[in-house]
């Protein structure tokens, strides 16, 4: 099964190491560490192009039509979504195996180590996978595969860690699985056995009933397949509160190799007060909602692990729905501040959770919650944040130390560098812990911390279902290419031009005029509401300027931001905002409808998909959303690239994600159409060149990427703000005059040449 | 070597090239004036039936007052078609008028046939020396395997498993304007033509082949009458049946062994006697000449991703979208690939199209997705056709390079003369480096030559 090992065998090479905060923002500037999972494209498609996967000598099964999916000695499944068993057959693939790519007739997944993992996790066993999957099959399952299956899910999923009324127990269906663990010295040490003696080996036996959520048993029953429905005998034994993370860590994939799934029983936990707080009526969980949230519930008690579902699908609904169950203190962590006055609102919003009883935490308010439970809401960096506090948030950040939380709740689990989460997560001490993300994309090696630090993938939903279903906005995506014109590709071609490559190709005119011309057309003609996306600052405040929209950037305020933000929500007079990639994540803008993207970081995947998920959430009516409803697209998303640069490379690449999910992109070549035009900026070769000597003569720091900190909110707290570029890149009037002064000397050199030894040989024969 | 033009039915446009004396020679079978029958247009069917019991000539004039005004352009060609094929015969009266009369032997002949029914020169074996005769669905499969592995061999592919046993000279023929080879040691490829070739379906492309064997006929001593009448009879045979071979002519016996090689006849042996069973590419020979289309079912599915998954068995479909995708699985059924720009790249290369592919792509869609439109996404379709033009941009021109100069004053009037000649490409005056067209080289050449004395 070599196939599966390659995305580890990549990997050492491009080791994450996070040292200091400094570090980390080093390794974001360069595109290669940054996205680990560009490399892995290129040696899957390697790999695959060399070998041939010859699998027609698999058996065919009589009834195969029937059957909906093909499975390969390699792990790659096929799965028909046309099927009648289809939707069964999705529900177990997700929770089994890695989905590749989801468009619409057909589906591909792989089956990895990570993802049988989180199969067992969710109360899936070996056999039960297997005896499944050979039923869906359409030829006899491969060897090598049921091998695979038996060699991934020998250790994981055996043992759990259950708090029950604050002993820890340590549980597990197999007793020689619990003999090897309590052969470890430190298990050993660990364990508490003032107990009486019950079963024969001294362990603890129970019955728990199996899974309540009934999904692939029906499906078992659906293929006629004889479920083990019966209960199930456990044993335990209960270990030293004090030990657990010492015995948490022998029992990871590099000593004992039993990793434990942990599984906090709310209902009996007599200890920590409850929160008396309910789901308002109105608050209707979708489907897809209803079974993300029953894969973490599904025995009768809380799972932790990770919920991945689209933007604006409805995440926190998930999350504010976990803690109504669990209904204990709950803290819950986002991104940045605007994202943490977002995930305060939603609590009030789905809840009935009393204003008392919830708190944000943030560099702006310090509130503290009165009674002895709660919600506190706050970010990633005011937990993390290692440096001197002052004296209020001193006292804030002991209380969350101190406190047990029935759940961490941790939105967009996918941004958050690891060594935070092992620093927030030994900080604070949480029965169960919950991610939530859009984006999990795969190869990123930080989805083995992931796994470890959180928990398995619980559930991950399809775009394209949500998006039939009218639960998200049905959005056309375009590729405009804009050509370069021919002065500003000259100088992207110099040598002495690399470092202002990007900055040529974001300020090609034809790019600037096709947004011009998409900004137009959306604002006048459908009366859409737009946001710009530019990663380069320069280019950003560039375009804002000369259009005269609003921008939001790493250095604005967050009043400032709230602002803008609200006078785009509400008046009609905002309908285009210019975003900086502070935009990228977190901040709810459910408005716009249209994305004008005019430059991005690179080849992230993420990035595109995070900025597309800008404008996924569905709006109107929803019967008019639903398939064959009445309107087709409901939102735009438009990546302009320059033609002939690396954009197109990238751009390429950046779709990736995206087009798995089932999304087109289509090209358009021609914007502005032919015939018009001479309204728009930049019509006129003086004012490009005006342009392109503004570019020329602009430092090679200003033109580059905003090097932007985590949560830039977040670093004010004791300091004054930070950023990697320099002055003239954050100041823009400045830069501006500066700018304006070098572009007119340049062009006066052009013109007149002074010293005849300087003319270019042509015209030194010619003239002299 | 003229360029093969491949069109898919028009196996009896060679039936009508044929002499006057030949034609009439073939009127004589009663079968193959049935096969002529049955190829016709359906407004030239209806006349011939129409014309059958008559014995005087039709007036041309008259004959027109028989369709509407907006079928003109059809009679027309069913006349044409009549006339090339000496089903009628034109003749003008003393007024100059243009008459038309059936030919009397294919009239003759036909009206037997029609009341007596058709007498084949053999009869099916009876079961009882002809053990174990394949069932039709075996038979099938045989014919389907043998014109694989014969398209396999065709095409030169390294997939072809069997061996055939037609010979490398006949292959060669077929492969004429199929496939190319630039040079020997490179393994031909296959021009737009072969493309082409293999879109079609298998009947189109077995009328291709039979034609090609007829053309090649006399070449190889065989008479084309000849071997068009046995064809032509052996379409009445009933598929399946047995029939001895030793009523059989040499050549006949000859024939049937290529084809064999085709899948059009099952060869088998028994104790004592031989014998041959028709399968269905036999018998559709002559029902396929009509313009009945039978759509095969398509099975191609593309998704926006680029991903193509196509529901064949076949061999052969794997190799024709080895043409232009890069195939990654191949299941029991299903060949799982994905078009991107290097495998596009390298069809076009070959000389296939952009609309080829597109157009191959539509109509194999699989049933799931022919009935959205597009069938293809629009997606795919475009950015195929974007990677195609984008290959256009770049005009190439032969050329020359210079560098080396021994002086500027060379150099640069080198340059001039070059201009002059309008034939200056490009040129780096720092580092004294030329390019010409290769139009010019030869003036080039003297003009150097004189420099340097």
């Amino acid at each position: 099964m070599g196939h599966h090992g390659h995305g580890d065998k990549s990997r050492p090479s491009k080791k994450f190491k996070f040292a200091s905060k400094e570090e980390y923002r080093s390794s974001t500037a360069d595109d290669d560490q940054y996205y680990p999972e560009e490399g892995g494209d290129d040696f899957r498609d390697g790999e695959r192009e060399g070998k041939k996967m010859d699998f027609t000598k698999l058996e065919l099964k009589p009834d195969h039509a029937n059957r909906p999916l093909w499975a390969c000695a390699d792990g790659r499944i096929f799965l028909e979504t046309f099927s009648p068993l289809y939707k069964q057959a999705y529900d177990f693939l997700i929770a089994i195996a890695e989905p590749v790519c989801r468009p619409e007739s057909m589906h591909e997944y792989n089956l990895t180590p990570h993802s049988l993992y989180a199969a067992v996790s969710v109360g899936l066993e070996t056999e039960t996978i297997i005896a499944v999957l050979s039923k869906l099959s359409k030829t006899k399952l491969p060897k090598e595969m049921i091998d695979f299956i038996h060699a991934s899910t020998a250790n994981y999923g055996k043992v759990k860690l259950v708090l029950k009324k604050n002993r820890y127990f340590i549980e597990s269906p197999f007793p020689e699985v619990l003999k090897r663990l309590l052969a470890d010295e430190v298990i050993g040490k660990a364990r508490i056995s003032s107990e009486g003696m019950y079963g024969k080996d001294g362990f603890t036996v129970s019955r728990t009933v199996n899974e309540i959520e009934g999904g692939h048993d029906e499906l078992i029953n659906e293929v006629d397949l004889a479920a083990a429905a019966e209960e199930k005998e456990t044993h335990s034994f209960e270990i030293d509160p004090a030990q657990v993370e010492n015995v948490k860590q022998r029992c990871l994939p590099n000593a004992l190799n039993y990793p434990m799934m942990e599984e906090y029983d709310f209902r009996n936990d007599t200890v920590n007060p409850d929160l008396d707080m309910e789901m308002k009526p109105q608050a209707q969980p979708r489907p897809y909602q209803e079974k993300s949230l029953s894969k973490m519930f599904g025995n009768g008690r809380a799972r932790s692990g990770i919920i991945v579902l689209p933007c604006g699908a409805g995440k926190s609904l998930v999350g504010v729905s976990a803690a109504n169950r669990i209904k204990k203190s709950c803290l819950c962590l986002a991104t940045n501040a605007v994202s943490v006055d977002q995930w305060a609102f939603q609590f009030k919003l789905w809840s009935t959770i009393r204003e008392e009883q919830i708190c944000r935490f943030t560099s702006d308010s310090k509130e503290r919650f009165r009674g002895n439970v709660g919600v506190v809401v706050t970010t990633y960096n005011m937990v993390a944040f290692g440096g001197k506090r002052s004296e209020e948030s001193e006292k804030i950040i002991e209380e969350i130390r101190n406190r047990e939380w029935g759940l961490l709740l941790m939105d967009e689990v996918h941004v958050v560098p690891a060594h935070m989460f092992r620093k927030v997560i030994s900080i604070t001490k949480s029965h169960c812990k919950l991610g939530l993300t859009a984006t999990l994309v795969r190869e990123d090696e930080r989805i083995t911390d992931l796994n470890f630090l959180i928990g398995p993938k619980l559930y991950e939903a399809n775009w394209l279902d949500l998006v039939k279903g009218g639960f998200i906005a049905n959005v056309q995506c375009a590729e405009v290419w804009c050509p370069m014109t021919k002065e500003f590709f000259a100088e992207y071609l110099k040598k002495e031009n690399s470092k202002k490559r990007q900055a040529l190709y974001v300020m090609n005119p034809n790019k600037f005029r096709a947004c011009e011309f998409l900004i137009r057309f959306h604002e006048q003609q459908r009366g859409d509401k737009i946001i710009v996306f530019a990663d380069n600052l320069f280019a950003l405040t560039e375009y804002a300027m000369k259009l005269r929209k609003p921008m939001i950037y790493g250095a604005t305020s967050h009043v400032e931001r709230t602002k803008i933000l609200e006078a785009f929500k509400t008046s009609k007079e905002v309908n285009t905002i210019f975003l900086s990639k502070v935009g990228d994540n977190s901040i709810d803008i459910p408005e716009a409808n249209v994305i004008i993207q005019i430059s991005s970081h690179a080849g992230s995947r993420r990035q595109e998909a995070q900025r597309l998920g800008r404008i996924l959430r569905a709006k109107g009516r929803h019967q008019d959303r639903m398939a064959g409803g009445k309107e087709e697209y409901n939102a735009f998303f438009y990546s302009l690239v320059s033609t002939d640069t690396q954009e197109m490379y990238y751009s390429t690449k950046r779709q990736q994600f995206l087009i798995d999910q089932g999304y087109s992109f289509k090209v358009i070549t021609s914007l502005p159409p032919p015939d018009s035009g001479s309204e728009l900026s930049y019509h006129r070769l003086d004012e490009q060149l005006q342009l392109l000597g503004k570019v020329l003569s602009a430092g090679d720091d200003a033109v580059g990427l905003e090097q932007l900190d985590e949560d830039a909110d977040d670093v004010a707290l004791q300091k004054a703000r930070r950023y990697a570029g320099s002055m003239s890149a954050m100041s823009g009037a400045k830069g501006m005059v500066y700018m304006e002064y070098n572009t007119g000397k340049k062009g006066l050199i052009k013109s007149k040449p002074k010293d005849p030894t300087k003319r270019h040989q042509l015209f030194k024969k010619r003239f002299g | 070597m003229p360029q093969v033009k491949i069109v898919a039915r028009n196996f009896m446009d060679m039936v009508a090239s044929l002499p006057t004396v030949k034609l009439d020679m073939l009127y004589d079978n009663s079968f193959i004036c049935e096969a002529i029958l049955r190829s016709l247009p359906p407004l030239a069917k209806k006349y011939v039936l129409q014309l059958l019991y008559i014995d005087v000539p039709i007036s041309a004039k008259s004959m027109e007052e028989w369709v509407l005004p907006d079928g003109f352009s059809k009679h027309k060609v069913a006349i044409d078609r009549l006339i090339q094929l000496r089903v009628m015969t034109e003749t003008f009266d003393r007024k100059k008028e243009a008459t038309y009369q059936l030919n009397p032997k294919f009239q003759f002949n036909l009206q037997k046939h029609m009341v007596h029914g058709g007498v084949l020169p053999r009869e099916p074996m009876s079961s009882n020396i002809t053990v174990r005769l394949p069932s039709l669905e075996e038979l099938e499969a045989y014919a389907v395997e043998q014109w694989e592995c014969f398209l396999l061999h065709l095409i030169s592919s390294s997939e072809a498993g069997k061996t055939t046993n037609i010979s490398s000279s006949m292959m060669k023929i077929f492969q004429r304007g199929l496939l190319s080879q630039r040079d020997d040691r490179e393994p031909p490829s296959l021009t737009e033509s072969g493309f082409q070739f293999l879109l079609m379906d298998t009947n189109a492309q077995l009328w291709y082949i039979i034609r090609e064997y007829i053309t090649n006929a006399e070449e190889r001593g065989v008479d084309s009458a000849d071997l068009i009448a046995f064809l032509l009879e052996l379409s009445f045979h009933v598929t399946g049946k047995a029939y001895n071979t030793n009523t059989l002519t040499d050549l006949q016996r000859s024939i049937i062994k290529d084809l064999s090689d085709l899948g059009m006849v099952k060869l088998q042996q028994g104790r004592k006697e031989s014998w041959f069973i028709p399968t269905k590419l036999a018998t559709n020979l002559s029902i396929s000449l009509a313009d009945t289309t039978s759509r095969k079912q398509g099975f191609i599915v593309i998704e926006t991703n680029f991903r193509l998954y196509a529901y064949s068995t076949s061999k052969l479909h794997c190799e024709i979208l080895r043409l232009f995708a890069r195939v990654e699985y191949q299941l029991p059924n299903l060949i799982v690939g994905a078009i991107n720009k290097e495998s596009l790249y390298k069809a076009f290369q070959n000389g296939i199209t952009a609309e080829q592919i597109i157009s191959f792509l539509q109509q194999n869609a699989h049933p799931r997705v022919a009935e959205r439109i597009p069938s293809v996404p629009e997606n795919v379709t475009d950015q195929i056709r974007l990677w195609e033009s984008d290959l256009n941009r770049v005009e190439m021109t032969p050329a020359h390079f210079y560098d080396e100069f021994p002086s500027k004053d060379v150099f640069e009037s080198a340059c001039d003369f070059a201009r002059e000649y309008g034939g200056l490409l490009w040129e780096d005056s720092k580092r004294m480096r030329l390019i010409v067209k290769a139009d010019i080289l030869t003036e080039m050449k003297e003009f150097l030559r004189r420099h340097k004395q």
